[in-house]
């Protein structure tokens, strides 16, 4: 399967004269790559996904695909896979049909439709629910033949919506997995749009993380993590402790924070709560005037401090990172 | 208890439900009830209990001229009225949710005012007009009379079902390459479809029944058949009247039923 | 009642007379005459016959109009171009029609020669155009109920009737009105003397009210009234149908139903239009409708069979006991009367 590069160049979306979707954003991403645009409710996801695929057309700026321009070519000429978070399935067809769709509004001939359907279904372990209706699917089920549908045209770029985002944990887990083998296998360009900072990190290769219809930062999910680079990024993956110095902000990971006798503390308080997350142990702690976030992992026994117990806090000054202003 | 399917108490709620259905039932059904009785007793008035079994009615509904031309200019009117609201009613449904009109919420209240309207106002203004304009009174003159208060049917069928279309269905098909048109007849028509034939037997049926507003619009020997059961009853009111009833409730229900069997109006419920 | 056949000979004659009957006006030819008819038994005979014979013999369309409402499809239509050349109604709209200048008022043997051998009641002063039939509203009766035909308005206010006896409803229909005038004869000082028609009214009570004409027959046939306000024709329609039904004429007289024709001022075939109502009054053609639909007829030559002559008004002993109701006056008041009415039955 062929996949093409995208580039963004300072794309602007205004719904209704007033609501600024979309911010100048300009953004590169290379051809088989997996892309996920992260950021709260509301920031311009959905509007960047649909300028791509041609749903919305930019007040200003260009989209490129594969080198080309083409932000005028209308949606059924981009070649795009597209899945939906409704997964937006035809209900008047069956599955197979569904598949089929997209080939045949290519005039595929018949026998290559029926084949590759096949295969497609095949790929997303659906093979033997050809003849049912999209009602008669489970979630899972339904988010798969989706997803056959898009991939089945081959296209050179597949976006999706936050294509989990109806499913429960588990099941959404296993697709994650699933979803990410695919990319992997078939090097399309995967652009997918989500809410969820755990499943932006565990599955890109790259992470743009939006807020306000602008783009804060673009980079791998270690970088995103361990590097944010402005104040909204740093809150908004994981948690964090902000630290204000000198005009300057800092942030420091509250795995980075260890809990110490108060002889070694930078800082001494007192544990206000302590919340058990099964493989570590997220710690409240009043101390200096304010309230630290530290998060220690059960490497061995667990340690049976509790609220009320005195403790110090230390760090590694490379651990703190500096933010934007 | 434990071998036996779990049935539900008797409760008094649980029965009070079923009487009142029952009640329900037996309100809509007892006219017909009474049509039925009336059509097939000989004596030409409503006795009851009825003296007998006859199908003399029938036999006069059937033999006179009048009643078989008035029920084939309803047909024919009925007919024309279904096909024209569902292209006009649909249409209109489509350019008002999806076209992005301005002063949609008037343009949807002033497409269903025919509705708001007593039907013989209506009637009493196309006449106006149509005599105005010196048109007369020809047939097609009543078919878009009629044409006119059905539409709000269809209009109100098919936007119910384009309020719960999922608009995302058309862009996924057009990101599968279907260009508009196509989109349109592979996936937009098929999906509103029950709902513009749902109103369709509507428009059918409010046509075929209509008097109001045939009332001005129909034509010296050109009389649809409820203007003539009307006049008739001026003159003579027996069991033709009831007969001419169960064949209109008939007919109209063999129309209901085959375009069930045709397009499945079913779909529409589970939609 | 004549059967069919006969019906149809008639029409033959009434054919054969017409070809040596009044020369055709020249140039009515191919016009076309709007007018209202009745349905029923009498539209049949209109179709089946006497409008047949009417085009042949003017040679003209007559495109005849059976669905009401009458009155207001002309009131909409241009008074230059009126929807009817001929406007067939009861007395009562005739009065309305003539008071928003819909129709007009009296014909002379000028436009009508026939008119010259008409019942007076035909162009009495109460009557707006021509009257060519009239029905006698009286009491009609099961003969099976052991009931003593009635011979006065007051029997129906028999206690024996309570809930047995049949009325019109006063607002819609104008056999109604016209029993409220009698009452205010009957038991006042006259036709008009509303007060005691009123109070009359109140005696009646419990009375059961139709509003279509034709409802009281079937009333009277299916015996849930046994005596009742009703039109002649209505009960001599089942005449040799053994039916256990009988009219009588009170009394006190009988109101008069009349048959009226009339001619909108706008009309564009006038004379054809004159030329219609005169051939309506036409012995023949009178004969032939007064015997289908038991109407008295309104010109005094005409001969009935023996049948007909013996119940319907031809002698002038019978003529005489025809009233007739000033409509003039009684839609002046209408909506007084209506909301008075309305008020005492309800209670
Ligand atoms: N068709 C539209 N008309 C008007 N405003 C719109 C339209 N689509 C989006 N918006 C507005 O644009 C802004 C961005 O919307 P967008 O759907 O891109 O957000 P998102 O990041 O996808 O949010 P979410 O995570 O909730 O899906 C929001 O303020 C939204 O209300
Ligand atoms: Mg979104």
């Amino acid at each position: 399967m062929t996949s093409a590069t995208i580039k963004l160049e300072n794309v602007t979306k205004t719904f209704d004269g007033k609501v600024v979707a979309v911010d100048g954003v300009t953004l590169d991403i290379a051809a088989g790559e997996f892309f996920s645009l992260l950021g709260p409710s509301g920031c311009g996801k959905t509007t960047s996904l649909r300028m791509i695929a041609g749903f919305e057309m930019p007040d200003s700026g260009r989209v490129h695909v594969g080198g080309q321009d083409i932000t005028d070519v209308p949606v059924h000429r981009r070649d795009m896979g597209m899945v939906f978070q409704s997964y937006a399935l035809f209900p008047h067809r069956t599955v197979a049909q569904n598949v089929a769709f997209g080939l045949r509004m290519r005039d595929v001939p018949k026998a290559d439709i029926e084949r590759r359907v096949a295969a497609a279904l095949a790929q997303v372990a659906l093979t033997g629910l050809e003849d049912r209706r999209p009602s008669q699917l489970s979630g899972g089920q339904q988010q798969r033949v989706a997803l056959a549908r898009a991939l089945v045209i081959e296209p050179r770029v597949l976006l999706c919506d936050e294509p989990l985002g109806a499913l429960d944990r588990k099941l959404r887990q296993q697709m994650q997995f699933e979803l990410k083998e695919l990319q992997r296998r078939l090097g399309v360009t995967l652009v997918f749009v989500t809410h969820d900072q755990e499943e932006a990190l565990a599955m890109s290769d790259r992470i743009a993380v939006m807020n306000h219809g602008k783009v804060e930062q673009v980079g791998a999910p270690t970088e995103i993590y361990e590097r944010p680079r402005t104040r909204f990024v740093a809150d908004f993956i994981g948690e964090i402790n902000l630290l204000e110095e000198g005009g300057q902000g800092r942030a420091l990971r509250p795995e980075k924070i260890r809990l110490v006798t108060p002889a070694e503390a930078r800082v001494s308080g007192t544990i206000e709560t302590a919340n058990f997350l099964g493989g570590a142990t997220l710690y409240r702690v009043q101390a200096g005037g304010r309230t630290w976030l530290a998060r220690e992992t059960h490497a061995g026994e667990r340690s049976p401090r509790g609220p009320g117990d005195p403790v110090g806090l230390a760090w590694n000054d490379t651990d703190v990172v500096a933010l934007d202003a | 208890m434990s071998a036996a399917p779990k049935r539900r108490p008797f409760d008094a709620g649980s029965a009070a439900y079923l009487a009142l259905n029952l009640l329900l039932v037996a309100f809509l059904l007892a006219p017909i009830a009474i049509v039925v009785v009336f059509a097939l007793n000989p004596t030409p008035y409503i006795s009851f209990p009825p003296v007998g079994v006859s199908l003399r009615w029938f036999q006069k509904f059937f033999a006179g001229s009048d009643f078989m031309n008035a029920l084939a200019l309803s047909l024919w009117v009925a007919l024309c009225v279904l096909v024209l609201s569902v292209v006009i009613g649909g249409a209109c449904a489509l350019a008002l949710a999806r076209g992005r009109l301005p002063g949609r919420t008037f343009l949807t209240a002033f497409f269903m005012s025919p509705l708001m309207l007593p039907a013989i106002l209506t009637g009493l203004a196309l006449f106006q007009s149509y005599l105005l304009a010196g048109i007369g009174r020809p047939v097609w003159g009543l078919i878009m009379a009629h044409t006119l208060v059905a539409v709000p049917y269809v209009l109100r069928t098919t936007l119910a079902v384009l309020h719960n279309f999922d608009h995302r269905i058309e862009e996924a098909a057009a990101a599968l390459g279907a260009s508009p048109t196509r989109v349109f007849f592979e996936v937009t028509l098929p999906l509103i479809r029950p709902g513009v034939f749902a109103g369709g037997v509507f428009a059918f049926i409010v046509s075929f029944d209509q008097f109001p507003v045939s009332l001005f619009l129909v034509m010296p020997k050109n009389e649809t058949l409820p203007v003539v059961l009307f006049n008739y009853m001026k003159f003579d009111l027996d069991g033709a009247i009831a007969a001419a009833s169960m064949v209109s409730i008939l007919l109209a229900l063999s129309v209901v039923l085959a375009l069930e069997r045709l397009i499945g109006l079913k779909a529409y419920v589970k939609l | 009642m004549i059967s069919r056949r006969s019906m149809l000979r008639t029409g033959a004659s009434l054919a054969a007379a017409a070809t040596v009957g009044t020369p055709a006006i020249s140039h009515a030819q191919t016009k076309t005459l709007k007018i209202t008819t009745w349905g029923g038994k009498w539209g049949d005979i209109m179709k089946a016959t006497v409008l047949p014979v009417f085009e042949k013999e003017f040679k003209c369309t007559v495109s005849a109009d059976q669905a009401f409402p009458f009155m207001p499809k002309l009131q909409a239509s241009a008074k230059n171009d009126p929807l009817y050349d001929v406007f067939h109604t009861n007395s009562n709209e005739q009065w309305s029609a003539l008071t928003e200048g819909l129709v007009m008022d009296k014909f002379t043997t000028k436009e009508v020669p026939n008119v010259a051998d008409v019942h007076p009641w035909s162009v009495s002063d109460k009557i707006v155009g021509v009257a060519i039939f009239t029905s006698a509203i009286g009491l009609g009766y099961r003969t099976d109920k052991g009931l003593t035909p009635p011979k006065s308005w007051k029997d129906l206010a028999d206690p024996k009737l309570a809930g047995a006896r049949g009325g019109y409803l006063i607002p819609v229909n104008s056999l109604g009105q016209c029993h409220l005038m009698m009452l205010g004869k009957v038991y006042g000082k006259g036709l008009q003397d509303l007060d005691a028609a009123y109070k009359a009214l109140e005696q009646l009570k419990p009375i059961k009210l139709v509003d279509f004409t034709g409802q009281m027959e079937k009333m009277l046939l299916s015996g849930e009234v046994s005596e009742g306000v009703i039109h002649d024709s209505g009960v001599y329609r089942y005449e040799g149908q053994n039916q256990p039904v009988d009219f009588a004429s009170p009394s006190e007289g009988v109101m008069a139903l009349e048959q009226v024709l009339n001619v909108p001022p706008g009309s564009k075939v006038k004379e054809l239009a004159y030329a219609y109502i005169d051939y309506m009054l036409r012995p023949d053609v009178q004969k032939l409708l007064a015997e289908g639909v038991w109407y008295s007829p309104a010109n005094k030559k005409v001969k009935l069979d023996a049948k007909y002559d013996a119940k319907l008004l031809t002698r002038p002993e019978k003529v005489a006991t025809l009233i007739q109701p000033d409509w003039k006056w009684y839609n002046a008041r209408k909506d007084d009367i209506d909301a008075r009415v309305t008020k005492i039955l309800k209670g």
